[in-house]
């Protein structure tokens, strides 16, 4: 009968699935970390990145900890570009060590390690695109400060100042930085640029000077884009980073940060209007201002690449390649410099936003690994990959397989001071939230100034 | 009589009108994407899928060097009869013999095209999208020494079985567990019957959302987290408060004397289930089985959270969640990623489909 064939094909497939999962189960087993039994240990292995003296990572590359499994969750699929770069990143450590390192990243991660944390399921180690992000499980007492079993002699040496800083929150250095991006990057259209004569700007003089120069040949300068679905207005925040870096201290942009220094300050006020020089001149904007806030950030440097090009700069971290047309080349059709600084007197600063890896769990095979991150080598996917730069100081151009990243790395090597990306150290209300909001409504022109800067002011939690 | 056959005529008409004009709305998206997913990536980004029907377009003809033509850009310019500034001939100035003059570049380098409007189709299409999608990227990684590495990204039948064994016993599952449960509810009399079925029903508008901490910390003591058990069980959980009620109103509002004449003739509980009540009511059965397979097929929280997002069980919405790229950069590919996962649930769905609208009707109609 028809009905009992259904029946009988829901049921072959009911155990068809069963023996799938059985199949795929077995991976899940997390073994539980094997004392060392062995009495006599072998010695540790010559390897081509530094291992810091008497650390975890230098026992386990003796064979110690070998069969133990470390669980990394971050904001990228395993099987997405990010993740296929990290599984190459960690298999010389895979290799050397035997600790199996399990990537478990999703494109939800904030959401979802959130349940995990409050369920006791934390991963080993996160990577927090964000380092903001991470500051709730800091004050929640769930993360393992670095310092517990990493010397300060070996940090300081494998980075700057300025990272360990940036990682430090509610004064728990709560992670070791990674991999990074850079923003203060202007890309331009090369071949069509250097037919047309234009010169790379050093200063800001310059930079308006050649605004004021592609204007008179009739065309627009810049192409700029903040839509973003439910984050438009992001890139406006950047710009306003980029200005404050340079057009006041840095001290006050870390007190900005820190929300010492409200919004509706002078100094935020002409960081603002700095931008809005070129934002709001409808000669210099491709499709004018009110273009900017409809305009998809992807999208936004397309018409760099048409044939002339329609506009001619377009400032974005270098992530951005990622949406330029396909089969154009880094060099050839397009290059990149510096952004200008404003006032020589705040040097060169360069706007970054970077993975910070965060540890939750304190068992020896999770130090090594910790303790690996701190080493360049352990972003080599990146590096030879594409994508980010390494933040280790002692990082060096040849380690960096695409031309692009190592171009991107000199010019970051030129910089004289760092700062993380603003917005994503504010608190969530205000740096994902009415930041990006009151901005665009300061940019479409529907709130003046001060109004937004008093709105974005009055959400700062208390 | 025959104006009465006119009117009939005509609400034919309406009705089937509205009918095919709805039909037509409801599908265009659903055409357009399937079109993009055909074409490449430039393509997509710089014209729409219209495209592909014959139109007009501007087509170059020959060009003018406006500095031989002794032109100058910041006053008035005059070319084949036609004059404005350099702002208008940018936009494109038309002349009167149907031709357009357009500059194009800036004032130093720039040149007039004069161009004419062609009837032109553009059928450039490409299977790299569904490529990509089904055999997965290429990495190239470029070692300090120069030599290239080239990793393969994973292809999309891992996905998809993985789908598979989280679909089918999640959808069986609770249909087994809520058809005995509404037929106990029912036809069996029993102390807290009503008690019982008003909790059921009041658990259906309880978000699962406020389930997800709590049961991950008792998976996590079981030992069970990032199984498929885990799944398994709470797809169920989620399932079974619907699948009990739409079932007992059908289960309930089958005729009473079939079940009567059975238990004189001395059968049993279980056998009236066996034998009756499961045969006649395959239609809800298949109705609530299309639900619970779609929502399960489609769901990405529930998988995200108890399997852990192992990549080793990595789902189909997984797989289209991370096939965008980190920033949405290869937005196009999801174009071809829709088309490959919605085959399996569209197959699905026509398979049982003769059972839905039967099934759409449970226990609606007493009698």
């Amino acid at each position: 009968m028809n009905k009992s064939r259904l029946l009988i094909l829901l049921s072959l497939l009911l155990t068809a699935s069963i023996l799938l999962a059985a199949c795929g189960g077995k991976a899940t087993a997390t073994p539980m970390p094997e004392q060392p039994t062995q009495p006599e240990q072998p010695p540790m292995p010559e390897v081509d990145f530094d291992v810091m003296p008497g650390g975890a990572l230098e026992e386990a590359l003796k064979g110690t900890y070998k069969g133990t499994t470390v669980t990394v969750d971050g904001a990228f699929e395993g099987n997405d570009p990010d993740g296929v770069k990290m599984k190459q990143s960690v298999a010389k450590f895979e290799e050397l060590t035997g600790i199996k390192v399990n990537y478990i990243g999703n494109k939800e991660f904030e959401a979802t390690i959130s349940v995990r944390v409050d369920a006791g399921d934390a991963p080993d180690i996160a990577d927090f695109p964000q380092p903001g992000k991470a500051a709730q499980y800091v004050a929640a007492g769930k993360v393992v400060d670095v310092k517990s079993f990493m010397s300060e002699e070996w940090l300081s040496r494998q980075y700057n100042q300025s990272w360990r800083d940036m990682a430090t929150l509610n004064g728990v250095e709560a992670g070791v930085f990674h991999r990074f991006n850079g923003k203060s990057l202007v890309w331009y259209p090369k071949k069509a640029w250097d037919a047309a004569g234009y010169e790379i700007p050093e200063t800001w003089d310059e930079l308006m000077a050649l605004n004021q120069q592609i204007a008179d040949d009739g065309d627009t300068p810049w192409c700029i884009g903040i839509e973003s679905g439910a984050a438009t207005g992001w890139p406006a925040t950047d710009w306003t980073e980029e200005m404050m870096l340079r057009t006041t201290s840095l001290e006050n942009y870390d007190k900005w940060v820190a929300g010492e220094l409200p919004f509706d300050s002078p100094e935020v006020k002409k960081a603002i209007e700095t931008w809005s020089e070129i934002w709001f001149n409808d000669a210099y904007v491709f499709g004018g201002r009110s273009s900017i806030v409809s305009t998809f950030f992807g999208d936004s440097p397309a018409p760099m690449f048409q044939d002339p090009p329609q506009c001619w700069m377009h400032k974005q971290g270098n992530f951005i390649t990622g949406f330029f047309p396909s089969g154009t080349v880094a060099g050839v059709d397009y290059g990149f410099f510096y952004l200008p600084p404003v006032d020589p007197a705040y040097g060169k600063p360069f706007l970054v936003a970077g993975d910070v890896m965060v540890m939750f769990n304190d068992r020896p095979e999770v130090r090594a690994l910790m303790e690996y991150f701190t080493v360049p080598q352990s972003a080599s996917g990146w590096l030879e990959g594409g994508g980010a730069l390494a933040a280790h100081k002692t990082a060096t151009p040849d380690m960096y397989g695409v031309e692009l990243e190592r171009g991107i790395a000199e010019l970051v090597a030129q910089a004289t001071s760092f700062r993380f990306d603003g917005s994503d150290l504010m608190p969530g209300e205000v740096g994902a939230g009415s930041f990006w909001e009151h901005i665009t409504s300061y940019v479409a022109g529907s709130e003046d100034l001060d109004t937004a800067m008093k709105a974005i002011d009055a959400t700062w939690p208390k | 009589m025959n104006s009465g056959k006119r009117q009939k005529f005509l609400g034919g008409l309406f009705v089937n009108g509205t009918l095919l004009l709805l039909v037509i709305l409801w599908t265009i998206p659903t055409l357009g994407i399937f079109v993009s997913s055909f074409r490449n990536r430039n393509d997509i980004a710089v014209s729409g899928w219209w495209n592909i029907f014959p139109h007009r377009e501007w087509k170059v003809t020959r060009e003018i060097d406006p500095a031989a033509a002794g032109l100058n850009p910041d006053g008035i310019m005059e070319v084949e009869g036609v004059s404005g500034t350099f702002d208008e001939f940018r936009a494109g100035l038309s002349t009167p013999d149907g031709e357009r003059l357009r500059w194009v570049g800036n004032k130093r380098l720039g040149r007039i095209q004069v161009e004419e409007q062609v009837w032109t189709v553009s059928w450039n299409f490409t299977l790299d999208n569904y490529r990509q999608v089904l055999g997965g990227q290429n990495f190239e990684f470029t070692k300090p020494d120069g030599t290239v590495e080239v990793v393969p990204g994973d292809n999309m039948s891992g996905a998809f079985l993985n789908s598979l064994a989280v679909t089918v016993p999640s959808t069986v599952i609770p249909i087994l567990i809520a058809a005995f449960a509404a037929y106990a509810f029912a036809w069996m009399t029993f102390p807290g019957r009503r008690t019982m079925f008003i909790m059921v029903v009041a658990l259906l508008v309880v978000p699962l959302q406020i389930a997800l901490v709590p049961i991950l910390r008792d998976y996590r003591a079981l030992n069970l987290n990032g199984t498929f058990l885990a799944i398994w069980l709470a797809h169920t959980g989620f399932g079974l408060a619907l699948a009990t009620y739409l079932l007992y109103n059908y289960i309930s509002s089958l005729p009473r004397d079939i079940l009567e004449s059975a238990f004189i003739d001395g059968a049993s509980h279980f056998t009236v289930f066996t034998r009756l009540i499961l045969p006649l009511s395959v239609p809800a059965l298949a109705s609530f089985a299309i639900f619970q397979f779609l929502w399960v097929w489609n769901d990405y929280l529930v998988a995200l959270i108890f399997l852990g997002g192992n990549p080793e069980f990595e789902l189909v919405t997984q797989r289209m969640a991370a096939i965008i790229g980190a920033r949405g950069q290869d937005w196009h590919l999801l174009t071809a990623g829709a088309f490959v996962s919605m085959l399996l649930p569209l197959a699905v769905f026509f398979g049982l489909q003769r059972y839905f609208v039967r099934g759409l009707l449970a226990g609606s109609v007493k009698g």
